[in-house]
């Protein structure tokens, strides 16, 4: 009789427990695919900061559907094959609904990866335009073209520069940011003189520096991102090269901002506000200026939260990278720190842009221009 | 005509690090006939030196980068002693030297990143980076200072090769090591003697290069393969022929690209490489080659 019962009441402690194992049980584990090391360590400074401030904030809070969410942050060192092996172990062993990533050509290597298994790819840092409209690929950052082109036009327009000679990284990024100076700029009414091609991880660039000297042109346009920037600016400089240069938001990390060379350096600038909440916490915990790319890892991340908990409604607590992105799609927009982020058709974002002039490790703002998608 | 001016200098102060590099490089494949690549690992080590001495010991320029040689070319010795000495003396084929060389330079560089992370570690140099106009070359200290090391190193070497009996012992093993033992020349002491200077004409360079543009761990592959591609091309065996081919591959790399694309920079110093062997195996200066072997 004792012996029935006690059965019995297993049984039903059993039936009590079982539902809850039919829905997913443990953490949401995302990805983040980020240049930890190698030249754009800075940036991956910030970008992993970001990301790891936003999952803490979520955690505290309860989770997403009461659900702890992991980050597994993975090293691509702006090589695209350590991207791609980092996506295949994020895929196939940890089984990602959802990852984070960087950079223009380790995204772009990831992105068949992501679509073909139905994991959503959100991209706060790379800039390629081959960048939109890609299936299941998001970018919570404007493509290149879009502040190249009011680069472009600030430059030609409002201090009439005219002739242009571009130094370029040898990548996807610096290709196709160039493309975009060069057809913008010459759309403008101005001149591309001459143009040279660098490695992103080099620290000599004066053979080529020579030659755009001697090619002439009122303009330097550097198409190039990470630390290499800071050494192209300081050899320019030493080579008497003298005009001004400009370059994107982009190259907007502390080695560039404390360059000799970078000083007077043209720039665009995308929002961020130094003395906001976010950036004060984040130089409280990392010891280091928060910048643009920090806020967009943690946009992202957020992002993530609202879509993966409008997805488990739907499918009744069921979370998918399907889901993640039907969600994101119906809702469109997303309430940011940096106000209200919109994806367009073509799945990338539209912001404000500023442009200015870099003085004494700070970018000095002219004007705010409203970006066209 | 201004540009090609810009590039020769530029070519001459590159080609004076590329001929550091191949003066210690030649040293020592001459005399020891060690293809010994991790002469790199000296070059990428020698920079960390320097700025370890600067940076963290707190030592003034100078005195950092003199301690930076004599600790590099410890190392070269050591190296020679603890590694390639010992697999001799078990009878290892050159090919296994090779491959420890190859082992050693890898290892070394990997440990460099893991201590000091993979970025560049800058030095303080001061006036040193001032620029200088002559015509229409510019031109730092720094730069002028690295092709008067190269000139200097030459000649020292040179001096040293010719009159001193050290100097004298180690051209002999060079020129017939069994003559040389013969004679009562002692064999291994020679050897880690020319560890010893070789690893001190490559330092200067590590230490130029960092103080230009920071210490880096994996910078020394490329330059060892240079500084061999320039003692080839300068002739086996011959410190004017290692000399003239660093300098000559430095002008190759700069004016090269005067009138062509400077995406083809590496393509096109190689391939005047290979034209140049193919028509001249033994080099400038170097004798004639009858064995392949490493």
């Amino acid at each position: 009789m004792l012996k029935r019962l006690s059965a019995v009441l297993l049984l039903l402690a059993l039936a009590a427990w079982v539902p809850g194992a039919h829905a997913q049980q443990g953490p949401i584990k995302i990805g983040a695919i980020l240049p930890l090391t190698g030249s754009g360590a800075s940036y991956g400074v910030w970008m992993k900061g970001g990301a790891e401030m936003a999952a803490e904030e979520i955690n505290a809070t309860g989770g997403i559907g009461g659900r702890k969410l992991e980050v597994i942050y993975e090293d691509h060192a702006a090589d695209a094959s350590k991207a791609v092996n980092a996506m295949r172990r994020l895929v196939e062993v940890e089984k990602i609904p959802f990852t984070l990533t960087s950079y223009s050509a380790p995204t772009l290597a990831i992105q068949p990866i992501g679509a073909q298994n139905k994991v959503v790819m959100m991209n706060g840092g790379g800039q390629s335009d081959n960048l939109a409209n890609k299936d299941y690929l998001y970018n919570n950052i404007p493509v290149v073209s879009n502040e190249v082109g009011v680069l472009a036009a600030w430059l030609t327009k409002d201090k009439k520069f005219k002739a242009a000679v571009m130094i370029v990284a040898n990548d996807e990024a610096g290709r196709n940011s160039a493309k975009s100076f060069r057809e913008k700029f010459t759309a403008d009414g101005g001149r591309v003189l001459a143009e040279e091609q660098v490695a992103l991880d080099g620290n000599d660039f004066r053979a080529q520096l020579a030659k755009l000297k001697a090619a002439g042109g009122d303009l330097l346009f550097i198409s190039s991102y990470g630390r290499n920037v800071a050494i192209i600016a300081d050899q320019a400089r030493e080579l008497g090269i003298t005009i001004p240069m400009a370059a994107t938001s982009w190259v907007q990390i502390p080695e560039v901002m404390k360059a000799k060379g970078a000083e007077g350096l043209l720039t665009t600038r995308l929002p961020f506000n130094p003395d906001s909440p976010f950036a004060r916490k984040f130089k409280e915990r990392y010891k280091t200026d928060a910048g643009f790319f920090a806020v967009q890892y943690y946009s992202g991340t957020k992002i993530f939260a609202k879509a993966a908990e409008e997805a488990m409604k739907k499918a009744g607590g069921k979370l998918d990278g399907e889901g993640v992105k039907n969600a994101i799609e119906s809702l469109k927009a997303f309430d940011t720190i940096s106000g209200k982020l919109v994806f367009q058709p073509n799945h990338a974002a539209v912001m404000d842009i500023e442009v200015g002039v870099l003085k004494g490790g700070k970018v000095e703002v002219e004007k705010v221009l409203k970006a066209n998608p | 005509m201004d540009l090609a001016l810009q590039l020769l200098a530029t070519g001459l102060v590159v080609g004076s690090l590329y001929a550091l590099c191949a003066l210690g490089w030649g040293l020592i494949y001459g005399t020891t006939l060690h293809f010994h690549v991790a002469h790199g690992a000296v070059f990428a080590l020698a920079a960390y030196y320097a700025y370890v001495g600067q940076k963290l010991l707190h030592l003034p320029l100078i005195v950092a980068v003199a301690a930076a040689v004599l600790a590099a070319a410890a190392t070269g010795l050591l190296i020679d002693l603890l590694i390639y000495q010992q697999l001799e003396r078990r009878g290892a084929f050159r090919t296994s030297i090779f491959i420890s060389s190859l082992g050693l330079l890898i290892v070394l560089e990997n440990v460099l990143a893991v201590v000091f992370t993979p970025d560049p570690m800058r030095m303080d140099i001061g006036a040193l980076n001032t620029a200088l106009i002559i015509g229409p070359v510019f031109l730092t200290y720094l730069h002028i200072l690295t092709v008067c090391l190269a000139v200097s190193g030459y000649l020292f070497l040179m001096a040293f090769l010719k009159w001193s009996r050290w100097g004298q012992a180690i051209r002999a093993v060079s020129s017939n090591p069994e003559m040389a033992r013969t004679v009562g020349v002692n064999l291994a002491k020679v050897h880690l003697l020319t560890y010893a200077v070789g690893s001190a004409l490559a330092a200067p360079a590590g230490i130029l290069v960092a103080m230009d543009v920071g210490a880096e761990p994996f910078r020394g592959t490329r330059f060892v393969l240079l500084a061999s591609v320039g003692v080839i091309m300068g002739g086996i065996g011959s410190i004017p022929g290692a000399m003239l081919g660093g300098i000559f591959l430095g002008l190759l790399e700069n004016l090269g690209i005067w009138k062509l694309p400077s995406e083809w920079q590496s393509a096109i110093s190689f391939g005047v490489f290979l034209v140049f062997i193919v028509i001249r195996p033994r080099g400038f200066f170097g004798r004639t080659i009858h064995s392949a072997e490493i």
